[in-house]
């Protein structure tokens, strides 16, 4: 390979390689950050809802107006809103239709009780594990049902009835360790579970459980199937859309106009990030141009050399293979020094965020790790391919 | 590799030409590994294309090219690199050597690839042809003759069932040539190989099997 290196380096512009070497450096930097950026700043805006409830969702309600009128969506009301261009999907809210009653204790201590009801919406709209948002059964075999709690719930009993009553405060974690015994009564019929806290929701007001699981019940322990809705959730496909506020004043419906905030940000993050990713793609993609032309350059001017090694018995692999390393070798020093310089960047602009933010949770870096690899795999393949090819052509003598 | 056969073959050029009359081109000829063949030809007969033809470099022809019977035309990208490499040698007419590179170099280039000979031989090569000096040197150093002889040197260092000399002797004197063709019908009958001389005058003096006019 010696031999054929020396012969094939010459011609090698220096100077083009280095322009291209900084072309992709700035290129694939302006990408690593953008999306670096873009994962570290998130939970600023989704604050500190971690996650159990999806992103860009917006729950509707009639307006209540006196005590017994009925505010619940019937189906033509859910078509209308599903036809709107903003909607990417409905789910309904399903109410439990018996009685619930729940009592909470930490293990097996005096325990509290209370009345209490269950909601659900669609699984797809719920962003816990799906291993754990199902109906599994304990040792003893009594089902254990997931449940999604209002965070603000939590906020109630801390700050006002626990510190009013002199009871201990407790924490998320400890809510999740607690053993919730639950009581489902109608029909005729009385049955005991248990439920397990599996998430906490600011954005969602309700006691979540699993959508088949709540259906279920109410056939069993409410007779008949109820179409009322009380609430819709939906899905939209940008939550800043003016439509929306303007279609929903027009019907009267109400909306949580802070959560459409939130979703506001995080559509305005991921656009400018976008528009970022998208100038350092560009500045990629031109300095991958720079590159091919000056391999091509590279090639045309050793065409005779090239010829001859393949007429005295080398192939086209081999003859491409010095070119190859060359153009995969600068690849991965770019990549390394884009990574390397990303460390140090986020490093400085994180510190910056933390004296803000002390809160914010640590983010990772493997989203950039995984797509600066991505991006160096798909220009070396790039790369190798199209040198391969010119070599083809002088094989075939299209040259 | 046992025959090359020429079936009908005529370079596309000779197409529009009626009154082409060869011992080659139309006609069915068969070189057979083991013999001695000599190819000779006036300007503009077809002989670089002849070359070129058996080594895969162009396929601007009529007819059929085949070798053990298989159609050339059908050959791919790693046929011919093994026929190259293995079962096929050609001397250049242009030589094809590169000038950046040391005569040694250029030979060292084709037996790093083949593997075929080990130093010792190649530099006794050298010494027998007279530029045993010239090793180091660039090849754009030295006179065409001694670079003829620095391509056939690369020629020989690979296994081959046919050698294609292309006017091996153009620009060498007598006693230079005697020794080239010496060394040459040395590897030749120790391989068994096929041998086929093209020339447009001067030629090796050798026992040819068979004389060709193209």
């Amino acid at each position: 390979m010696t031999l054929v290196w020396k012969l094939l380096r010459r011609h090698v512009s220096v100077a083009q390689l280095l322009g291209f070497f900084f072309a992709n450096l700035l290129g694939m930097l302006i990408v690593l950050l953008s999306v670096q950026f873009y994962f570290d700043l998130k939970p600023l805006i989704l604050g500190d809802d971690n996650g159990a409830i999806k992103g860009d969702f917006v729950i509707v309600s009639k307006q209540v107006g006196g005590i017994s009128s009925d505010n619940s969506f019937d189906d033509e009301e859910v078509a209308e809103v599903r036809s709107q261009r903003f909607v990417k999907s409905v789910g309904m809210f399903t109410a439990s239709r018996f009685k619930v009653y729940g009592m909470m204790g930490i293990g097996g201590g005096p325990s509290m009780g209370t009345q209490m009801f269950f909601e659900s919406v669609p699984d797809k709209f719920v962003d816990v594990n799906s291993t754990q948002w199902k109906v599994t059964e304990s040792g003893d075999g009594v089902p254990v049902v997931p449940i999604i709690l209002p965070r603000n719930y939590l906020s109630l009993y801390n700050f006002g009835f626990a510190q009013s009553q002199s009871l201990p405060q407790i924490s998320e974690g400890t809510v999740s360790m607690m053993d919730i015994t639950l009581r489902f009564r109608g029909n005729g019929l009385e049955e005991y579970m248990r439920g397990k806290v599996v998430g906490f929701s600011s954005r969602i007001n309700t006691i979540l459980v699993p959508d088949d699981f709540l259906r279920q019940c109410n056939m069993r322990f409410a007779s008949g199937e109820d179409t009322r809705h009380s609430r819709l959730i939906l899905e939209v496909s940008n939550p800043a859309d003016d439509a929306i506020p303007l279609f929903m004043q027009e019907k009267g419906y109400e909306i949580d106009e802070g959560k459409l905030d939130a979703g506001k940000m995080m559509y305005f993050l991921r656009l400018v990030s976008g528009i970022v990713m998208a100038v350092g793609i560009l500045i990629s993609a031109l300095s991958l141009y720079i590159l091919m032309l000056s391999i091509f350059l590279l090639v045309q001017k050793n065409t005779q050399k090239l010829r001859n090694l393949l007429l005295i018995g080398y192939s086209p692999v081999r003859v491409s293979l010095p070119y190859q390393l060359l153009a995969i070798g600068v690849n991965v020093l770019v990549l390394c020094l884009a990574l390397a310089l990303l460390f140090f960047l986020r490093e400085a602009y994180m510190e910056y965020v933390w004296q803000l933010f002390p809160t914010i949770q640590d983010t990772v870096m493997w989203p950039s790790l995984v797509l600066g690899v991505a991006l160096s795999l798909i220009v070396c393949l790039f790369n190798a391919v199209a040198i391969h090819r010119k070599v083809m052509n002088i094989w075939n003598r299209e040259d | 590799m046992e025959t090359i056969e020429l079936k009908s073959a005529l370079p596309n050029v000779f197409l529009d030409r009626g009154d082409v009359e060869s011992e080659v081109w139309n006609r069915d000829v068969t070189f057979r590994k083991g013999h001695l063949y000599l190819v000779e030809a006036a300007s503009g007969t077809g002989k670089s294309s002849l070359c070129s033809y058996i080594i895969g470099y162009r396929h601007d022809y009529q007819g059929h090219i085949l070798f053990d019977g298989k159609d050339i035309s059908d050959f791919g990208v790693a046929q011919w690199t093994d026929m190259r490499q293995h079962h096929l040698s050609h001397l250049f007419q242009e030589l094809r050597l590169f000038p950046e590179l040391t005569a040694m170099e250029n030979v060292m280039i084709k037996n790093k690839l083949t593997g075929f000979k080990n130093q010792k031989d190649i530099v006794q090569w050298f010494d027998r042809l007279g530029i045993a000096d010239k090793m180091n040197s660039k090849v754009d150093h030295l006179s065409f003759g001694q670079q003829q002889r620095v391509a056939m040197i690369r020629a020989l260092a690979q296994p081959f069932d046919f050698i294609l000399a292309d006017e091996p002797i153009s620009h060498l004197d007598e006693g230079n040539s005697r020794v080239m063709a010496d060394i040459m019908m040395e590897e030749a009958k120790r391989q068994g190989a096929g041998v086929i001389v093209t020339s447009i005058g001067k030629h090796m003096t050798l026992n040819y099997d068979t004389v060709l006019h193209l």
